[in-house]
């Protein structure tokens, strides 16, 4: 009788054994999986910022973010921060990045790839007499704009990127409610189209 | 005879529940790894880069920020005051010294939903470089509460916990990720209740 129950209780401490095994094993596969979706959450992510441009509308022209999130998620991250915000293909043609400078107090943009990554920025002491004025292309399409650079593309600031996917951010400062007027014109002027330029022959 | 099944249901329930949960967990508690700390502040000058770490490209992949690029500038966050005790809206708070050199910076307060305040708001719930008045030496003397206060006043929400977000515009900061000399604003916590 005896050693009947202590062949059940060494059956328990087995099937303790192996709870404690499979809580094992499910903790390690939590960790993969927790690696496994931090490695990838990029790739699949439908709420990444390239995404949310996207969403915006058509690519190649500005988009103002409000103060409330738009249907495509996207808002002001601060509350003095005028932002717009745009998408571009360059994988047929360069995008040429430009606004007039009316005295706004304060610009910058930022060019990012698809996922996110910061390719160029640039503020408006960083730029010539102040003014936006960007070409981003792909290393060939800039070397046959070098070859045959038109008039009036001295002070262009011409970007090399491999990525043909990408989005721009231009911001600009309201240091007071004075400039607002200001700031809003230099944003609505603000373009980001594919950019033609003749060539030669 | 159902044991092998329920072994393996164990597994994968903690495998799935553990794995999601913690990577939630992970995403929403930091941005990443490569944080400036600074006193109660801090930033992530490289978030937006190819050199982000793999937690903080899961973090803007998910939480789809525009985050500012190195010429535009470097936000700062403090959700503690210099002692470690969370920001409160239930007390006052003095906000004193130099920021890092930047040609302007922007200083407002998020709620617990982390929307920032609307900028027509009546209050004074966001506050920049232009707008501050300084001490003789050129530092920031700002008190940050709930109620009007003389001199430089922030005004936050009456209620619930609160995060500073003081962003610097155009400054050297953005670029290193080392702690070159930079100083923040230090965070001292007045008084609560009816001060």
């Amino acid at each position: 009788m005896s050693r009947l129950f202590g062949f059940l209780s060494l059956r328990r401490d087995f099937l303790w054994l192996k709870i404690l095994f499979a809580i094992l094993t499910g903790l390690v596969g939590a960790a993969l999986l927790h690696l496994i979706i931090v490695f990838s959450l990029p790739q699949f992510s439908q709420r990444d910022a390239y995404t949310r441009i996207i969403a915006e509308g058509e690519s190649h022209r500005f988009y103002r973010l409000g103060e409330q999130p738009d249907r495509a998620g996207l808002s002001k991250e601060d509350p003095m921060m005028e932002v717009s915000a745009c998408s571009f293909d360059i994988s047929e043609l360069p995008v040429r990045l430009t606004a007039p400078n009316g005295g706004v107090p304060f610009w910058s943009l930022g060019v990012f790839d698809a996922s996110s990554n910061e390719t160029f920025s640039i503020n408006d002491r960083t730029s010539a007499d102040h003014v936006l004025d960007v070409v981003v292309g792909t290393p060939a399409q800039l070397a046959a704009l070098r070859k045959s650079l038109p008039r009036g593309f001295a002070q262009t600031v011409l970007v090399e990127t491999q990525q043909t996917e990408g989005y721009a951010v231009l911001r600009s400062f309201v240091t007071h409610k004075s400039v607002i007027p200001v700031v809003s014109k230099f944003l609505d002027q603000a373009t980001c189209a594919p950019f033609q330029w003749r060539t030669r022959g | 005879m159902f044991r092998v099944p329920f072994l393996v249901a164990i597994a994968l329930a903690i495998a799935f529940s553990g794995g999601i949960w913690s990577t939630r967990v992970a995403l929403d508690a930091t941005i990443g790894f490569g944080a400036i700390k600074l006193g109660a502040w801090e930033a992530f000058p490289e978030a937006q880069t190819e050199n982000a770490d793999p937690y903080a490209k899961s973090h803007r992949a998910n939480a789809g920020k525009l985050l500012y690029a190195t010429a535009e500038g470097l936000s700062f966050t403090a959700a503690t005051d210099d002692s470690g005790a969370r920001l409160s809206g239930n007390c006052a708070y003095q906000l004193t010294g130099q920021t890092p050199s930047a040609r302007y910076w922007t200083l407002f307060a998020t709620g617990p939903d982390g929307r920032p305040p609307a900028a027509d708001a009546d209050l004074p719930s966001s506050l920049n470089s232009r707008m501050v008045g300084r001490e003789p030496d050129g530092s920031l003397n700002i008190t940050i509460a709930s109620r009007a206060h003389s001199g430089n006043w922030l005004a936050i929400p009456a209620q619930g916990q609160f995060r500073l977000t003081l962003t610097l515009l155009d400054t050297p900061a953005a670029g290193s990720s080392g702690l070159i000399d930079l100083a923040m604003p230090a965070i001292r916590r007045i008084g609560c209740g009816n001060v």
